[in-house]
Order: C-alpha cells, then sequence, then structure tokens
C-alpha cells in the first residue's frame, strides 16, 4: 500500500474549477514533487491532502486513512507547511512553538529538547523571546518549517519551504528533507524553482489548470517532452505550453 | 498627488466600508463632493423647514441670538473631530496595517505624500463638515446671516486640512516614538501601552455619550473666546470676528490660521522624511531561557491543547492594539450606564424603581460584553487560522477553549459589576446573591451563542479596522443576546412587579431558562465549528 493515494479528486470554488480529476501517490520513503504554474491547483491540492479543504469528488488515502472520514487522525501524522504562512504575530518565537507543540500533545521534555534542537539548527536561538511581529520573512518561514516538524510527522506536505530562506537554512531544510526521506518519511514538496526540484524530488507531478499534466522521473518527463538533453525548466516550459518566452521578453523590451 | 491621494482614499474607505457598490461610489473624490454638495443642501433645507415652520416663536428667538456663536464653533469642532478619528484609527488598527511600505518604492517625496494624504484624509472626513455646514445653513438662510455662514464654511475648510495635517505629524511620529519605545521596554511596553490604549478609548467614546456633548456644545463658544491663544481654534475667531464686524480680528487670525496650517504642513513635511521607512520592531519579552510548562493538562479540566489556545487567545488580547477595543468595552459600559442609571435609581438597590431598573441595566452590560467577546472569538484568529484547520482539534475542543476565555472574562466583568452597584445602592444580601446568579447564567448563554455567531459569520480579514464577524452576523447575534437576556430576566422582573421582591420560585424559573439556552448554544455552536473546521476560509 502507497502512503498517499489520491484518487480522482475535485474541487471547485464557485465557478472556478481549483481541481479536477487528480490522482497520484507517494510511496514511502520517497519524495514527491508537485510542480506547475501559478493558479495550476498545487496548494489547493497541498491543503486538501493535509483534511483542511474537503474534496468535492475523489478520494485520499493517508497512510492508509481516508482523509474525508477522519480528518482528525490524518491532522496527527501530517506536518504541513504553508506557502507563506501567517503566524501568530503577538507571540515570540518560543511562545508560538510551545503551542504548536501543545496542541499536538508533546510531553513537557520532548517539547524542550525538540524546540531547543531546531532553534539552535536554524540560527533562530537568542531570538526565541522576540515576538514574531519583528522577524524577518525567512525568520518567519524557518519557524513554520520546525512547527510543521516539530511532532515527529509521518508525512510530510511541504508547499514552497524554501522561500525566503537564507543558503545556509535552506541547505539545512533541504538536507532535513533528504535525512526523513531516508528515514522511510514521504514526502510531497511544492516549488518554483525547477533546479530545487531536480536536485531533491525523486519523481514529479507536474500540475496544469487544475489537472496532472505528467507524472514521473525527472528522466521520464524528458523523454515524454521529446528532449532528453535538456534542463528540467525548458522540459516543464514545453509540457506546460508556455515556452515563448522569447517573444514576451522582445515585446516587454522593445 | 490628486492620484495618490484618490488611492489612499480608496484604502481607507475600503478598510471600513466593504460593500463594493458603495465603495465604488465613495472612493472617488468627485463622488465625494457630490454627496457632500448633497449633504449640505438636504440637511440645509430640513433645518429651514424645522425652524420656519416647526420651530415656536421662542425657539427661533433663541436659536437666533446663538446662531453667530455656533457658526463659530463649526471650525473647532471640525478639527477636532479629524484629530479625534485620525488617533483612534492609528491606536485601534492592527500593526501590519500601519507600515507604508509600499508608497515607499514609488517615485513621490515627502512633501507629496503628505500632501496627499492630508487631502485623502480630508476628503474621507469631509461628511462630518457637510453635517456641520448643512445643519447650520437652514437658520443662517432663515435669520439673514449667510455671509457669516460662508466665512464658517470657508474656515471649515481650512480646520478640517489643519487637523489632516496635524494627523499626518501624529502618524509619522507615532511609529518612530512606539519602536523606541518597546525596544527599551519591552513586556512592560505591551502593557503600558494596553493601559493607555483603554484609557484613550475610554475618554473618547465617553466624550461622545449624550449629556457630555450637550455640555460641551454649551461650553465650545465661551471656551473659543477663552483660550485664542490655542492655535487650533483661530479659524473660529475668524468666524466670531465677521460675525461681531470686526474685521481687524477676522483678518488677523485668518492669517494666522493659514500661517498655522502651512507650519503644521511643513512640520509634517520634516518628520515624514526623517521618518520615511518604518522602523521594525523587535520586542524582546524575556531573556530567560525556556523552560515548558511541565504538565498543563488538568487545568480547569482542559487537555494541554484547549489551554494552549486559551493562553495563546489570551496574550492576544492584552499584547494587539487592535483588541485593547474589547478590553475597554466594560469600562465604557460601566461608566456609561452607571451615568443613566444612578440619577433615576433613586439611590436604593432594595425598592424599586431603583432595583427593577437595576436588572436589565446589570444584565444589558455583561450581555454586550460576552457577546461581543464571544463573537470575535474566531474572527480574530485572523490570516493565521490555518493553525486551528491543521490541528488534530476536534470542534468540542476548539469550543471549550474559547468558552473558557470568553466566561472567565465575562464573570470578572459581572462579578465587578455587581459589586460595584451593589456597594453604591446597599444591595440585601439575597437581592445580590441572586441577581449574581443571574448574571453567571447569562455569561454562560451569552457566551455560547455568541461563538455559534462567532463560527457562522467569521471576518479572518486583517483590514485597517478589522471586523472579526461580519456586520450581519454581529447585528443579528447582539439582537438575539439581548433578546435572550432580557427573557431570562423576565421572570424576575415579573417577580419584581408582583410582589415587589424576588421570589425564589420565579427566579428559578429565570435561571432555568438561562440553563436552557446555554445548553442549546453549547449544542448549537459545536455543530457550527464543526462546518467551519470542514473547508479553510482563508
Amino acid at each position: 500500500m502507497r502512503a498517499l493515494q489520491v484518487n480522482g479528486v475535485a474541487k471547485s470554488f464557485g465557478e472556478v474549477r481549483a481541481v479536477s480529476d487528480v490522482s497520484f501517490g507517494v510511496d514511502h520513503g520517497e519524495i514527491v514533487g508537485l510542480l506547475g504554474p501559478n493558479g495550476s491547483g498545487k496548494s489547493t491540492m497541498m491543503k486538501i491532502i493535509v483534511g483542511i479543504l474537503k474534496p468535492d469528488r475523489g478520494n485520499i488515502q493517508v497512510l492508509g486513512t481516508d482523509v474525508v472520514m477522519n480528518p482528525l487522525a490524518v491532522k496527527r501524522t501530517v506536518g504541513f507547511v504553508p506557502e507563506s504562512p501567517r503566524l501568530y504575530e503577538f507571540l515570540t518565537g518560543i511562545e508560538y512553538l510551545d503551542f504548536v507543540a501543545d496542541v499536538h500533545g508533546l510531553d513537557a521534555q520532548a517539547k524542550q529538547e525538540r524546540i531547543m534542537e531546531f532553534l539552535k539548527a536554524l540560527d533562530l536561538e537568542g531570538r526565541e523571546n522576540e515576538l514574531i511581529h519583528g522577524y524577518s520573512q525567512g525568520m518567519k518561514q524557518k519557524l513554520a518549517i520546525i512547527a510543521g516538524l516539530l511532532h515527529k510527522p509521518k508525512i510530510l506536505v511541504l508547499d514552497e519551504p524554501l522561500n525566503a530562506l537564507d543558503p545556509r537554512s535552506a541547505r539545512i531544510v533541504k538536507d532535513l528533507i533528504h535525512k526523513l526521506r531516508d528515514e522511510q518519511v514521504p514526502i510531497i514538496f511544492s516549488t518554483h524553482v525547477l533546479e530545487i526540484a531536480d536536485a531533491i524530488c525523486d519523481r514529479i507531478v507536474i500540475m496544469y489548470d487544475g489537472r496532472v499534466l505528467e507524472e514521473g522521473t525527472t528522466k521520464d518527463l524528458k523523454m515524454k517532452a521529446g528532449a532528453p538533453g535538456s534542463t528540467l525548466e525548458e522540459v516543464f516550459l514545453k509540457l506546460t505550453g508556455t515556452s515563448d518566452t522569447r517573444e514576451i521578453v522582445e515585446a516587454l523590451t522593445r | 498627488m490628486y492620484r495618490l491621494a484618490t488611492v489612499l482614499t480608496k484604502s481607507q474607505i475600503r478598510g471600513y466600508q466593504r460593500r463594493k457598490l458603495l465603495s465604488r461610489i465613495f472612493s472617488d473624490p468627485r463622488s465625494i463632493l457630490l454627496a457632500d454638495l448633497a449633504l449640505v443642501a438636504g440637511l440645509g433645507a430640513l433645518s429651514y423647514f424645522m425652524i420656519a415652520r416647526v420651530f415656536p416663536v421662542e425657539a427661533q428667538s433663541a436659536l437666533q441670538q446663538v446662531e453667530g456663536e455656533g457658526l463659530a464653533g463649526i471650525p473647532t469642532a471640525m478639527a477636532f473631530a479629524v484629530i479625534l478619528f485620525g488617533i483612534l484609527s492609528e491606536i485601534s488598527q492592527p500593526v501590519q496595517s500601519m507600515s507604508t511600505d509600499l508608497v515607499n518604492w514609488l517615485p513621490i517625496s515627502p512633501a507629496e505624500y503628505v500632501a496627499a494624504s492630508a487631502l485623502s484624509l480630508s476628503y474621507t472626513y469631509s461628511f462630518l463638515l457637510s453635517m456641520f455646514i448643512g445643519i447650520s445653513l437652514g437658520p443662517a438662510i432663515f435669520f439673514g446671516a449667510m455671509s457669516v455662514w460662508v466665512i464658517s464654511a470657508a474656515m471649515g475648510v481650512v480646520a478640517l486640512t489643519i487637523g489632516a495635517c496635524a494627523v499626518e505629524v501624529m502618524r509619522a511620529l507615532t511609529n518612530r516614538i512606539s519602536s523606541s519605545f518597546y525596544r527599551k521596554s519591552g513586556r512592560s511596553g505591551i502593557l503600558i501601552r494596553l493601559f493607555l490604549t483603554i484609557v484613550i478609548l475610554v475618554f473618547f467614546q465617553l466624550l461622545f455619550s449624550g449629556p457630555i456633548v450637550v455640555y460641551l456644545l454649551k461650553e465650545v463658544t465661551q471656551a473659543v473666546r477663552a483660550a485664542w491663544f490655542v492655535p487650533v481654534i483661530w479659524p473660529s475667531l475668524v468666524v466670531l470676528g465677521v460675525s461681531e464686524g470686526n474685521t481687524f480680528s477676522s483678518v488677523a487670525f485668518g492669517s494666522l490660521s493659514i500661517a498655522f496650517l502651512i507650519t503644521l504642513f511643513a512640520l509634517a513635511v520634516v518628520f515624514r522624511a526623517l521618518y520615511w521607512v518604518p522602523v521594525p520592531v523587535s520586542i524582546r519579552l524575556s531573556t530567560r531561557a525556556y523552560r515548558p510548562l511541565a504538565q498543563s493538562k488538568g487545568w480547569l479540566g482542559l487537555s494541554p491543547a484547549e489551554s494552549a489556545i486559551v493562553r495563546k487567545d489570551w496574550r492576544s488580547l492584552i499584547r494587539r492594539r487592535e483588541m485593547a477595543r474589547f478590553l475597554a468595552i466594560p469600562f465604557v459600559l460601566a461608566i456609561s450606564m452607571s451615568i443613566s442609571f444612578l440619577p433615576m435609581s433613586g439611590g436604593s438597590l432594595t425598592e424599586e424603581p431603583g432595583f427593577f431598573a437595576l436588572v436589565p441595566l446589570y444584565l444589558i452590560p455583561v450581555a454586550i460584553f460576552c457577546g461581543i467577546l464571544s463573537m470575535t472569538s474566531m474572527g480574530q484568529e485572523g490570516y493565521a487560522v490555518w493553525h486551528l484547520y491543521v490541528a488534530p482539534l476536534s470542534s468540542k475542543q476548539l469550543l471549550k477553549a474559547k468558552l473558557l476565555l470568553a466566561v472567565v472574562l465575562g464573570l470578572a466583568f459581572d462579578v465587578g459589576m455587581l459589586i460595584a452597584l451593589s456597594l453604591l445602592l446597599r444591595a440585601a444580601t439575597a437581592n445580590f446573591l441572586v441577581l449574581l446568579a443571574l448574571g453567571v447564567i447569562v455569561v454562560f448563554e451569552e457566551s455560547t451563542l455568541g461563538i455559534y455567531f462567532a463560527a457562522k459569520f467569521p471576518d479572518f480579514r486583517e483590514t485597517i479596522r478589522s471586523r472579526f464577524v461580519s456586520v450581519w452576523g454581529s447585528l443579528a447575534g447582539m439582537f438575539l443576546s439581548l433578546i435572550i437576556a432580557m427573557l431570562t430576566a423576565a421572570p424576575i422582573l415579573a417577580s419584581i412587579i408582583m410582589t415587589r421582591t424576588i421570589t425564589v420560585q420565579l427566579a428559578s424559573v429565570g435561571l432555568a431558562i438561562g440553563a436552557v439556552v446555554s445548553i442549546l448554544g453549547w449544542r448549537l455552536a459545536d455543530r457550527q465549528l464543526k462546518v467551519l473546521l470542514r473547508n479553510i476560509q482563508v
């Protein structure tokens, strides 16, 4: 059985069809990259997977549990980092992480150990008693990542997790993701930076206009695009039909 | 500059007014001008009709005596009103809405920005001036004082601009001073800010209560004469000079008013240039190493997750400046209700009419306070509400946590108010205890119903003046809250009318009604929270 199985999922917001008949799966110890242009349905799909949006149709199994039927059980096992996370800015960094740990039921010793480890690793040590309101975007992103990992999730859903991170922190997060993959944690990862997807992901699902356009390893996708020697960026632009960038640049600089 | 002023006006109006059509109409300065002219003409016609056809001759002559002085009061009232609304807007908006980052990227100078921003404030508050000069137009025509009215209207515009420039000076300074203050003072700085905000809110809200306004209106014209050295009053002295035929005084204070306006503008430009880029505030609340609570489980029967939400919501209430208005409510209600109630109580809690009047006057503030606290409890999560969706929390857990804070604060207010009123009015112990029981049950029923409305009509948007609950939700919620509170008190009121005291039987009926409503409210709130948690709203 796959760690995550998405079958025929659809979701609309009024007249707008955000996700339509999406199916894919993720195995234990696999990192799957969710790629697609803005508005292609990636974030909606991720929210459906973690149980905070109810699909109109379809079925999602997370570690054998149906998300729609039992969202609480799924939320206990998932670590989620949303795109541009908004935090409780009136809390200090430490109060925020303490809140997240309590909500996930960590005991006092586990809280202290894990929070201090993460703060040190991501260079937030010494700033933890300041209000989040004064944090930079990168520091807020680091806090959101720590919050997503604090309770040792059994599956990770990361929506643009490397946004605004400095190179050192980005490297630490990437290494952490690989380490968790080695510990058999399934990971879904969305990004706009295709070099990162190429470097991190074992498999890639390309979404376009709310549907899955292609799915496979980078090598598979290059073959499908008929461009075996190309970069992932060229393959992506070709598959999504958005490769006419030269004309646009010409028009803009005219 | 005109374009920038239009954009700033749109931003300001959309922060308050979310109905698209009204927002579109009033975000265009030309539409605002037309609406202002219509308001002046409409109010002018109405006030003329009232004087000519409705008012008796004695009232006409009384009005004629104060007409000149009334017109003179308009510019001063205008300047103070704009400054007042400016201050209220600054202290009640969330910190996120205060940044002027966006304009830093635009190729505009500080002078252009200040001019555009002051112009935008003038557009926004021009309706106040239109109201003042519209109401005074009828008497001016009737008594043949049009020349004074024209000068009053012109000085009203000058005063409006003076007020707008004063607000600009204050805005530029506020961020700078508060950043330095918070950086140095940390946790105590936040508490001082909370205290000062509550004091300012209470002061200004009481300022607008009926009896105080009437008193101030009587005093304002005499104060204008006495305080000729205060620059904000100079435009009014121009009008007084014209009405008294003192040309020298009018010209002198007219010139001084313009000079004051130019000085304020220059000052605002200097401060804006100095503090153009907002200083990021980093407030350290503690220097102690992290030591998690050993065991938060069991506290009032709450789980660690529920306790965590209560602690978070409490911190939100005492640390966010936009939340201070909720903490100000009990003080405003208690003071204004006491002002209204004490004179009619006859000084006794044990007999009519005081005792009869006390029941609703004690319960209404309690109902309003609990209703507002609980109705805003979901919306105040703002865009960070995703945490509650992602967390493994059931609707019941969320309900317990949200309810606890509203109930604890509601009970504190309830007991405090009852003790104060009882001491003032010498309540008998038995009556005190019955009223206390009634207050406690009202706190529970209002809080559970309030959370139902919070979950049914949440407004998570973080804007200049976040509402936390939709307009219809808050209106319906408040209306129902008051009806329910009165329904709960009805048996006790009936008991007072029939027996001149409180009978245990009828008091029990009131408490039973409260208990039933509380249970019903709990169930409704739980069901609605389940619906809310199904799909993330933002």
